[in-house]
């Protein structure tokens, strides 16, 4: 009866929204966060290599022992030839379960235990000078940025003058300068070959962080709470890590996660360069001695080059995840 | 704007005066004694060693040794080791303990290698990384972007200098795709050798800068490509390569100058990875054979360099960045 109505289409009142009953929770930008990486496969698998990698650190005397090798036990005139390759396993002998990487040529060295250890030393660098650089970071930018004025300028200036300093260079020729300064006892020696490692790492990771915290400080600090805050009498140390420091986790935490791949690149160039730890195994060094024979013993090179390139890769990926996921800008 | 440059100017020699004393003091309470470089092992008496260090000037008080540090370069010097004289004109950065020739003048020649790396690794990630990011914008969310991404995500997070040895070992070394590496002279020895010793650093340091650069540019250029001036460009029926190279990606290219600008620097202050990678005779495998060596005045006269091609370059890039953006005041 009647004329349809087709011109018209067929809702046109929109249908009731059903009514979803949802818990509305609350949740803060670190859960919101720690969701979207969970939903990342490629920022998972980065985590399950770097976890692997963190235990391998971890239990590096347990392993070393497990595979039954041993660090720095090699003599050149017992496990060696007369040019000087290893007499038992790769490159000549085949694979063998006594050293299941090889010796090292002209040292008779393990490449297992080093390998292992150096995970170990590449890890350890890496974690305490992203923690220091971080705390310095965040310590110069609270001031910087809540101070203002003189002080400001000052920070600003210093910032200045690391930024211009060529980070390579500087730390080529400071840390044998630190070194034998302080070294001068066999253990005190390597005692300051880490430690002088450490500074130079920490020396030149602190300033990009400052600056950015320096930035977020100078525009938080006008808004109303921390105003209400010192309005109300809350003591300025109150302010800084009651009020503001919780508004700067995000960058915080991005700041450590891509910190931590660079400094672990960087501790590995600095060994491959030369410099660094002598007494300690460490993956960069090997890759170093390791170079000159890549034609005729390729195995020695390829054990340090994956572990620098797995750990740094996995680790870079995961910063940029981490970075993503507390973007809110980015869709996935 | 010209109040800008001049204060600009005046902090940046501020930085250099503190790098200097920094890097001065660094080396005069460092370990090594220069004055035994000069010394042969053999025939090293405590008079001898003294006599040397009176010839350099090491055993006055650090102040004065800074102070004739400063006026040489301004002035230019003269030294005395032993024997010989050396002549050390005007910009005068020492003279090299291990070489004993002026640091500048062996600086200058060394330098060639590494603006040759610099010049053709910065054409090749420019043109290709931005290519790449203008690509992907343009293709936003389709494969080629998502692979275009993906790729420099990727290569971005492997280390340079595991890239380059990678890429020495397997191209040059083994497969011997690449023509051995080494620094021609392109005047002396011709441009063929020169951009053939030159070509796979090139080429490796090209890839991993453009990298950065393809996303950086995508990024700007997909902020550009929204904005309204575009829109109204392309309501005008301008062709869509116009309003991509014309409208777009003049906005788009603003910010990219900023980042290279500094790389440009860097690259420049030396580049050690790929020098000693490649066994490019530049500046940076100097500072590196000064650092073993112990070769003091070439090591403080790298990081000097390093700092002032750094500074200079902060404020080019300031500078340029307020003429090619209008929105861009100087205060």
């Amino acid at each position: 009866m009647g004329i349809s109505p087709t011109e018209l289409s067929q809702q046109d009142v929109p249908a009731e929204p059903e009514v979803v009953k949802q818990e509305i929770a609350g949740r803060s930008p670190v859960q919101i966060a720690l969701g979207r990486l969970r939903s990342d496969k490629i920022a998972v698998a980065c985590v399950v290599i770097v976890v692997f990698f963190i235990l391998i650190a971890v239990f590096a005397p347990l392993l070393t022992r497990l595979f039954g090798v041993e660090l720095r036990a090699g003599s050149p005139s017992e496990d060696l030839d007369q040019f000087n390759f290893p007499l038992i396993g790769p490159p000549d002998h085949g694979f063998t379960w006594e050293a299941p990487l090889g010796l090292a040529p002209n040292t008779g060295h393990d490449n297992l235990a080093d390998w292992l250890y150096g995970a170990r030393t590449s890890l350890t660098i890496a974690t305490v000078s992203t923690l220091l650089a971080t705390l310095i970071g965040v310590s110069i930018g609270l001031l910087a940025g809540f101070s203002r004025g003189w002080m400001d300028k000052v920070i600003n200036f210093i910032i200045d003058v690391f930024l211009s300093l060529p980070f390579l260079l500087v730390a080529l020729a400071l840390a044998p300068i630190i070194v034998s300064r302080f070294g001068n006892s066999p253990d005190a020696l390597k005692f300051w070959q880490f430690t002088a490692l450490l500074l130079v790492l920490t020396l030149f990771g602190w300033m990009t962080l400052a600056r950015l915290v320096r930035g977020e400080v100078l525009s938080l600090r006008e808004r109303e709470f921390v105003q209400a805050a010192r309005v109300i009498g809350v003591p300025t140390r109150r302010i800084l890590f009651k009020e503001l420091l919780p508004n700067l986790i995000a960058p915080i935490i991005v700041s450590i996660s891509l910190g931590l791949p660079a400094f672990v690149a960087a501790e590995a160039g600095l060994a491959y360069l030369g410099i660094g730890v002598v007494g300690i195994p460490s993956w960069g060094q090997t890759i170093d001695n390791a170079v000159p024979f890549f034609n005729t013993y390729p195995l020695y090179l390829y054990a340090p080059l994956v572990g620098v390139f797995l750990l740094v890769v996995a680790l870079n990926l995961l910063g940029d995840a981490v970075r993503d996921a507390f973007d809110p800008k980015t869709r996935r | 704007m010209f109040g800008y440059i001049v204060r600009r100017i005046i902090s940046g020699v501020l930085v250099l005066l503190v790098v200097s004393v920094a890097v001065f003091a660094l080396f005069f309470y460092g370990p090594a004694d220069p004055a035994l470089a000069y010394c042969p092992e053999t025939r090293c008496t405590p008079t001898r060693l003294e006599n040397i260090r009176h010839s350099l000037g090491l055993d006055q008080p650090v102040a004065e040794q800074y102070g004739t540090y400063m006026k040489n370069i301004v002035t230019g010097g003269e030294f005395e080791l032993g024997a010989i004289g050396i002549d050390c004109p005007a910009p005068c950065l020492g003279v090299s303990f291990k070489l004993r020739v002026p640091v500048t003048e062996y600086l200058a020649d060394r330098f060639k290698a590494t603006l040759s790396i610099a010049l053709g690794g910065a054409a090749i990630f420019l043109t290709v990384g931005l290519t790449m990011g203008i690509l992907a914008a343009r293709r936003r969310g389709t494969l080629a972007d998502k692979g275009i991404v993906g790729v420099s995500l990727f290569i971005n997070a492997i280390p340079y200098y595991l890239l380059a040895l990678l890429g020495w070992l397997f191209l040059i070394s083994q497969w011997g795709i690449f023509p051995e590496s080494g620094y021609y002279g392109p005047i002396e020895e011709g441009p063929v050798a020169w951009v053939k010793g030159m070509l796979l650093a090139w080429v490796i340091l090209g890839l991993a800068y453009s990298t950065a650069y393809a996303r950086f540019s995508r990024g700007s250029m997909i902020e550009s490509l929204n904005e309204d001036y575009v829109r109204t460009a392309r309501a005008k029926g301008l062709s869509e390569r116009r309003v991509t190279m014309r409208h777009a990606m003049r906005a788009a290219i603003v910010p990219v100058v900023t980042i290279f600008g500094l790389d440009f620097a860097f690259l420049l202050a030396g580049t050690i990875f790929t020098e000693r990678i490649f066994d490019i005779q530049g500046i940076g495998l100097s500072a590196l054979d000064a650092i073993n060596g112990k070769d003091l005045p070439i090591i403080s006269a790298t990081v000097l360099i390093a700092a002032l091609f750094i500074v200079v370059m902060n404020i080019i890039v300031d500078v340029i960045y307020s003429v090619i953006d209008p929105r861009v005041r100087l205060t």
